[in-house]
This record gives structure tokens, C-alpha cells and sequence, in this order.
């Protein structure tokens, strides 16, 4: 497959994920602020969606609710805001309609084209459940059709690896933003347990929960069940070992780290530690660690793996410093030998740069 | 003149006069007026072979018609059956609009075009084959060779290179149009790469899907084989030394106004289409990028002019190009569709010439004639034509796509006078043609019928034989009166069919074509 193809359909699919998610969230969101009553002004629930970095576009002081829902969902700065995604997803699809299926290609134009109206904002204001539930579907549609047309050949299999990838980044960064909260136990008062309902509906995860555990909603289960549960597949783990069964159908029958391993190895070992990490820890050492510094850890990594799988597959670059481990290994020896201070070989975890940064 | 379908209780009518039949507050009968009309050989005489499509829209009420119409609309938006117009970053898609009542073409009529468009291409490879080779034809003084070796589509650097099969135009497009006796004539041929053939196919499938009952009754010849044809065309043409060809389309990407055509290609073959940028050149070898490493290329379908095509020969600005690519071209390496160089059989300056030619290299006359056309480079014709310039169409011979031309009869004086001294300061990049009176069909417009003027574009490949693809863009000038078909100057489209055989006779061939009772104000003329 062309690298440009196999790039366009890699983030095609992040964004589609991405667009689901930041629909969701606005919706449940809006439902929690109705459950919360008025104890609190409205920007309560929104501002923290804001995360720490106060977005340009949306100037000085505190943000109005419909402010923050405005640049979540319709502003054009906001790079993840859900009509970018939409846009860019659209866009990446338009550049690989002969790779993917004519289905999805109509399917992502048609949410695409419904959006394009006159004041999308204002329908959304009037009634977002009416707004917002087409659309999440609509694209909930297009994967869909990815499961039953597209070949199961590397189309597939970076369709995967960028739904998974994005989804286990989008569900700590989400994570992230309502830590404080899950931390805070201050008893299983009747509104905590209205807020961690919230935090599982975000991820779409509420029945799910309900449906394993079948015991009151308590933060610790919350927090082992989106990041490590081995059977939910909006949890991190889940993602996480989805995404490495496609890299490895990408990478092929190589042996990890042998000498001339494939283009993506570094993708390969980034992504197994990180996989194996989920795998096998538990819940109270992740907050033994912190589940901040835990949640920040798995969104750099996933980044890394990105970068990584863009210089291996999607660019057709000659990579600098990409050595054999063997021999890498042997000027670490002989660097040590000599104690000398040598420059050292980039670390294949160092964090590169991103390709937009964002907030959530 | 306006008109709608028949009124069921006139159809059977032959010949009556509509306004004695029609209910009161009824418009006349359709009217072709002075031109030839595809559908009608005079007010209410529906030719025979599309009196069964009459009668089927008389049984359609105005509301069924749009019904179809913005359902075919859709789905041409919803698919993304786009072309851009501002070729730019956020260029505006706009679908080519459609019109749902189908051209047909006769058995008879097909074989004269069939046999016309293969005796022209034929003739025209053995004149670029010539014309990059011995040049008899120059030596002989058939053409002066000022015309061909100062054509700005001659490409001097491949005199003297082979290309497989003696084949240099695999994919033509000839623009025919019938004047008001209905005999065909060649507009002019494209040669370099032609597009609309996916609409072609594309306007076959909506009308299958809005309209099925149609074709009921109706022997119409396949296109949907054409990608497979290409395909065809394409792997033989492959460098002899390659075993299993590597084809790929290349476009110059999203922003192009045929994009879709091109990804409709690529899908419909099962190549990759690739950009400039996916391409790279190594060791006479070109590759393209992909997340397995290199892959070899051996057929580049290109839907990029030669000026764009390699950065290190043509245009050294061109991003859309392979640094390298016409090299390993002239080394036989990797075979093109079309070749470089047909450029210069498609000059409207040489399009005059093209009867000549056909005599030259067959001996024989042409099928289909030319349009009348004089040359401003020739004193004779110079003076004719900044005498008529009132009556004539003159062209940019540089120029495509319906721009850099004036209509005589509906320009303006200042604009005349502008062509006067613009033909005056450089007559060789000028042509001009009497004004045709285009041929004529029913379209639907807003909610009844009336005559547009169309042209018609069938597609011709060229491997190991010519095939003529049964069918063509029929283009329609949607304006009214309008001569402009092109899609970029607000042209549309239909679905023709060239038909298998003519149906039996089965309704009198006088068939009324008018409008229903009730819900239509009667229109102006128009025309």
C-alpha cells in the first residue's frame, strides 16, 4: 500500500473515533449539568473540559458554558473540535476513495454535507440530543462499514491500529481531565455517584459497568474497568492489545528486534511495552504511582507509537539513527568502556513532535 | 416554446394540432424551431426510435419528474460525482448537472461514428508517428511545417523515440456535433488526456437507479466494460521486458477538477492512483513509495499534462511531477497513456488539417467531416475572417474548456473588435469556424421541457485495435440558446444510449409530446 494511503487512512480513522468521542462527551455532559441541579453555576460541569491550557479563541475570564460547547464543537481554531474532525476525516477520505469502500466514503460525505447548513451551532443549542445523536452514529456508521467492506489487508489494519490508538489516548485524556474528581472520595454521597455515572456515560461505558461488576458504583472499580478491564472495548487495555494485533499484521512475520527487523520495529517495541504495562499491572499500583502521572505516561507513549509507526510506514524517509539494537548496544558498551560521554542514539521512547496538539 | 409529457388522452393523436386536444390554459406542442432535434422531426413528430420513451414520460405528472430529478441530484452529491470549479485549496465541488431524459443514438447512426472516430484516430498515430519520425508529410508539403514543428504541443526531443506498439493516443475523446440537416461533424478531437468518461458511466448507473422502468423495452448497449477495456489497453502497451505489469493512474490529486474521474478509474481497474509525490525514480526504474518499500512501476496511466510531467524536462516548478520520469520514458523503461508529444495533432491549427491527413496516410475520405474551419495565418483566410467576424466563432487555439472564444453573433462589438486585434497581433494562435446550429433536445427545466443545444463526446481506446466505447458524454448547453457545453461554463449532462437495435413499431411515430392539465403557466418563447 502507498505510504500516503496507508497515512490518509491512519488519521481518517483517528478522527472518525475522535468525532464520536467528542460528541459523546458534549451530550453526556449536558445531561449531568441537568442531573447536578443549580447548587453551582452552569460552567461548573464545562470549564474543567477545558483542560489546564485556557484555549486562545475563547479569550479571558471564565468561559460561559455555551462558550466551552461552542469551542468543543464548532470552533474553527480548535483543532479537535467535532466539525474538524469531521472535515479532516472527509478530506483524508477524499484523497484515498479508491482505497477505501464507496460506502464509507458516501457515508462520511453525508454527516459531512448534513453539517453544512445554515447555523449548525444554533440547531445544536436548540436541541443537542437531536443534533448530536445523528451525527455520533453517522459516524459510528462509517466504522461499520470499515468492519464489512473493507479487504482485511493493510486498509484494515491501519484503519485499527488508528481507531485503537486514538481511542486509548482520547480515553486517558478524558480520564485526565475528571482524575481530580475520581480522587477526591469524599464518601459515597448521592452526587459523587451521579458524577461517576457521568465519567463511565463519557466513555460510554455505564451499562457495561453495570453489567460486570453488578455492585454499586465505587471509584476504584470505575478506574480498574476503563483502564484495564481485558474484556470492555472502550477500556485502555482493551485498545491497547487491539491496536498491537494490527501492527502486527502491519509488521508482518519479523522477529522483534533481529538484526534488519522491519521498517516499523521500534512501533512493534513501543507498543508492546506499553501494551504489556496495561497488561500486567493492577489497579492499586496504578494509584500507587498516581493515576495522573499513570494517565500522562500512556498519552505520551501512544504518542511515541504514532510517531514511530509514521516513520516506519508512512513516510517513505530514510530514518537517521534507526541502528540495529545489536549494534547500538555496542557503543553503549563502549561508550561505558571508555567512560566517555558520547552522543547518544535517540531513545526510542523520546517524545517527537505532534501532528496538532490538542487539548482533548 | 415550452412542453411537458404528453397528456395521456392526446398521445394517441398523431399529428393533432395540441391546442385543440389540450385542456384550456394549455401551451403549445414542443417545438424544435429551425434545428435539428434529436427527439423531434417537427412539432409533435416524435422520431420513431424514441416514441416509446414519449410515451412513457406522457405518463408523468411534472411533481414524478422532479421527484426523479433531485433524487438524482443526491445521489450524484451524496457519492461526491464532483468536479472542483476554483482550482484551489477550498475550491467549490459542484456536481455537473444531470438531465434525466436520456439521448439516443441509432444502430445506424453508431456505425457511421464508430467507423468515422477509428479511421481519425488511426490517422492521426501515423501522423505523430511520422511527424516524430521521417516527416514525409512536411517533405512533401502536405502541411507547411511551420504549423507542426511550431505547434506548441510538438515536442522536438522525442524525435526519433519508439513507443510500444506504434500507439501514441491509447485514450481519445472527439467532440461531434450535428448541425441542422442532423449530419455529424468533428469540433475537435482531445488527444492528450480527455476526461468526462466517468460520467459516462456514472450518468448510466443514477439514470439505472432513478429510472428504472425507462429501459424497459429499450436494447440498450452496455458501457459499464470501459475501466476493463482501459485495463486492457493499459497492460498492452506494458514494456516487453515486464512479466506482470505494475499499473497506476497518476493524478495531479484532490484539487483538480477530474479528481473523481480519477479515483473512479483507479477503483474501477484495481490499480493504485498515485501523485507525483508517490513516485520517485531510481536507476532507470520508477518506483512508487509504499509502507513495504519500493515497488516497481511499468504503465503510468497520467492525468497530468506534459508540461507537469517531469520537473528536470518540462515546467522545473511542477510539483505534480517524477524528476527523472521522461527519461526512463525514452529508455522504454515504464510505458505512458497517453505518450508526450499527441499535443500537436489535437492543435486547433492542425484540426483544419486533419481531413488532408486522413487522405495522406489511409487514401481514403473522411467518415465524419470536419467543421468548416479557416486559418488566420493564411492571407486568404485572414481577410475572410476580420471581414465575418460577426458570423464566426473564433478560438484560441491554446485554449480548452470553452475558454479564450468568442461567439460572433452574440458578442459585443467591443469584444469583436478586441478578437480583430488580438487575431491581427498573432493570427496563428487563432481559429475560426462558422456558428453551428448545434442540434437540439428536450431537457427539463425548472418543471417542463424545452430545447438545449449538445454536443457529444464518445471516447475511443487505442491498444492493439481501436474500440469505440457505445455511449458518450452527451453535454448540454444549459442556458438557453446557449452554444457552451463545457461543464466548467455551467454545462450538464445526460445519459446516451446507443441503441442495440430500434425497437419494433408500436406506436405511431406522430406521438403527442405536451403538457398535462392544470398545474403550468404557459412560458415565452424561447431559443
Amino acid at each position: 500500500m502507498l505510504c500516503r494511503v496507508a497515512d490518509d487512512i491512519f488519521w481518517m480513522s483517528r478522527y472518525v473515533e475522535r468525532a464520536i468521542w467528542v460528541g459523546r462527551l458534549i451530550d453526556v455532559v449536558w445531561h449531568f449539568e441537568l442531573d447536578a441541579g443549580d447548587q453551582d453555576e452552569g460552567a461548573d460541569v464545562w470549564a474543567p473540559l477545558l483542560g489546564p491550557n485556557h484555549p486562545r479563541s475563547l479569550g479571558t475570564g471564565t468561559p460561559s458554558a455555551r462558550d466551552v460547547r461552542h469551542f468543543l464543537a464548532f470552533d474553527q481554531e480548535n483543532p479537535s473540535s467535532l466539525v474538524n474532525c469531521i472535515r479532516k476525516a472527509r478530506s483524508a477520505a477524499q484523497g484515498v476513495r479508491e482505497s477505501i469502500s464507496s460506502e464509507m466514503w458516501e457515508q462520511l460525505n453525508t454527516v459531512y454535507l448534513s453539517l453544512d447548513t445554515a447555523r449548525p451551532d444554533a440547531r445544536a443549542e436548540d436541541d443537542p440530543h437531536a443534533f448530536y445523536q445523528p451525527i455520533r452514529n453517522g459516524m459510528l456508521f462509517v466504522q461499520g462499514l470499515a468492519d464489512s467492506t473493507l479487504l482485511r489487508d493493510e486498509s484494515w489494519l491501519f484503519f485499527c491500529l488508528g481507531r485503537s490508538l486514538e481511542r486509548a489516548d482520547t480515553l486517558a485524556r478524558i480520564l485526565t481531565l475528571q482524575a481530580p474528581l475520581l480522587q477526591n472520595v469524599s464518601g459515597a454521597g448521592q452526587d459523587d455517584v451521579v458524577r461517576w455515572l457521568a465519567v463511565l456515560r463519557s466513555c460510554g461505558a455505564a451499562e457495561a459497568y453495570s453489567h460486570y461488576y453488578a455492585l454499586r458504583i465505587e471509584p476504584a472499580r470505575v478506574i480498574e474497568f476503563l483502564l484495564l478491564n481485558p474484556l470492555f472495548p472502550q477500556s485502555i487495555r482493551f485498545c491497547l492489545e487491539t491496536a498491537m494485533a494490527a501492527l502486527e499484521g502491519i509488521a508482518g512475520p519479523v522477529v522483534v528486534g533481529a538484526p534488519g527487523a522491519g521498517k516499523g520495529d521500534l512501533a512493534v517495541r513501543a507498543l508492546g511495552l506499553l501494551e504489556a504495562r496495561l497488561r500486567h499491572t493492577a489497579v492499586d499500583e496504578v494509584l500507587e504511582e498516581g493515576l495522573e502521572e499513570f494517565l500522562e505516561d500512556v498519552q505520551h507513549r501512544v504518542q511515541v507509537v504514532s510517531e514511530h509507526v509514521t516513520a516506519g510506514y508512512l513516510r517513505d524517509e530514510p530514518q537517521p539513527g534507526r541502528l540495529v539494537a545489536v549494534a547500538r548496544a555496542a557503543m553503549i558498551m563502549a561508550t561505558q568502556q571508555q567512560q566517555q560521554r558520547w552522543p547518544s542514539p535517540p531513545d526510542p521512547l523520546s517524545l517527537p513532535r505532534e501532528r496538532g496538539r490538542r487539548l482533548l | 416554446m415550452t412542453s411537458v409529457p404528453a397528456d395521456p388522452r392526446s398521445a394517441g393523436t398523431p399529428g393533432a394540432p395540441a391546442n385543440t386536444e389540450a385542456p384550456a390554459g394549455e401551451m403549445p406542442p414542443y417545438n424544435p424551431e429551425q434545428f435539428w432535434d434529436e427527439m423531434f422531426a417537427g412539432p409533435g413528430q416524435v422520431r420513431h426510435h424514441y416514441a416509446e420513451l414519449a410515451r412513457k414520460l406522457a405518463t408523468l405528472s411534472p411533481a414524478d419528474v422532479a421527484r426523479r430529478q433531485r433524487a438524482a441530484d443526491h445521489s450524484f452529491q451524496a457519492r461526491g460525482i464532483t468536479f472542483a470549479v476554483n482550482q484551489g485549496v477550498e475550491g467549490i465541488e459542484k456536481i455537473m448537472p444531470f438531465d434525466l431524459v436520456p439521448r439516443m443514438i441509432t444502430p445506424d447512426e453508431w456505425r457511421q461514428v464508430e467507423r468515422g472516430l477509428e479511421q481519425r484516430v488511426r490517422a492521426l498515430n501515423l501522423f505523430l508517428h511520422d511527424v516524430y519520425h521521417e516527416q514525409r508529410i512536411l517533405e512533401q508539403e502536405v502541411m507547411p511545417p511551420e504549423l507542426v514543428l511550431g505547434a506548441t504541443g510538438y515536442r522536438r526531443e522525442f524525435r526519433g523515440v519508439d513507443v510500444p506498439l506504434g500507439v501514441y493516443t491509447h485514450i481519445v475523446g472527439s467532440d461531434l456535433v450535428r448541425d441542422a440537416s442532423g449530419a455529424f461533424f468533428v469540433l475537435e478531437d482531445n488527444l492528450r488526456t480527455p476526461s468526462g468518461v466517468s460520467y459516462l458511466v456514472e450518468n448510466r448507473r443514477v439514470l439505472k437507479r432513478t429510472w428504472p422502468q425507462i429501459f424497459e423495452t429499450y436494447d440498450v448497449r452496455p458501457v459499464e466494460q470501459y475501466p476493463q477495456d482501459l485495463l486492457e489497453v493499459l497492460l498492452a502497451i506494458a514494456p516487453p521486458i515486464v512479466d506482470e505489469p505494475n499499473v497506476v493512474v497518476l493524478s495531479p490529486g484532490v484539487y483538480n477538477s477530474a479528481y473523481y474521474e480519477h479515483v473512479f478509474l483507479a477503483k474501477a481497474m484495481g490499480v493504485e492512483l498515485v501523485r507525483g509525490s508517490d513516485l520517485f525514480v531510481d536507476d532507470a526504474t520508477v518506483y512508487m513509495r509504499t509502507t513495504r518499500g519500493r515497488r516497481r512501476v511499468d504503465v503510468i496511466y497520467r492525468r497530468v499534462d506534459d508540461d507537469f510531467l517531469d520537473p528536470l524536462t518540462f515546467k522545473p516548478d511542477s510539483l505534480l511531477g517524477v524528476a527523472g520520469l521522461v527519461a526512463t520514458y525514452r529508455l522504454g523503461r515504464v510505458s505512458l497513456a497517453n505518450a508526450i508529444g499527441t499535443g500537436v495533432a489535437d492543435d486547433k491549427a492542425i484540426y483544419a488539417y486533419v481531413p488532408r491527413i486522413i487522405r495522406y496516410y489511409l487514401g481514403e475520405d473522411p467518415i465524419i467531416p470536419n467543421v468548416q474551419t479557416y486559418l488566420p495565418s493564411e492571407e486568404d483566410d485572414l481577410a475572410y475572417v476580420l471581414e465575418h467576424l460577426d458570423e464566426l466563432v473564433v478560438k484560441a487555439v491554446n485554449e480548452s474548456g470553452g475558454y479564450g472564444m468568442m461567439i460572433g453573433p452574440h458578442a459585443s462589438a467591443a469584444e469583436r473588435e478586441e478578437f480583430r486585434q488580438r487575431i491581427l497581433a498573432d493570427p496563428r494562435s487563432y481559429i475560426a469556424q462558422p456558428t453551428l446550429a448545434l442540434s437540439r433536445h428536450p431537457c427539463w427545466v425548472d418543471d417542463h421541457f424545452e430545447g438545449r443545444h449538445v454536443d457529444l463526446r464518445p471516447f475511443v481506446l487505442f491498444g492493439r485495435e481501436v474500440k469505440v466505447t457505445p455511449g458518450g458524454l452527451t453535454r448540454v448547453a444549459l442556458r438557453r440558446g446557449s452554444l457552451v457545453v463545457n461543464s466548467s461554463q455551467g454545462g450538464g449532462g445526460k445519459d446516451t444510449w446507443v441503441l442495440g437495435h430500434v425497437p419494433e413499431e408500436s406506436v405511431p411515430s406522430g406521438a403527442q409530446f405536451i403538457a398535462p392539465a392544470g398545474d403550468m403557466a404557459p412560458r415565452g418563447e424561447g431559443g
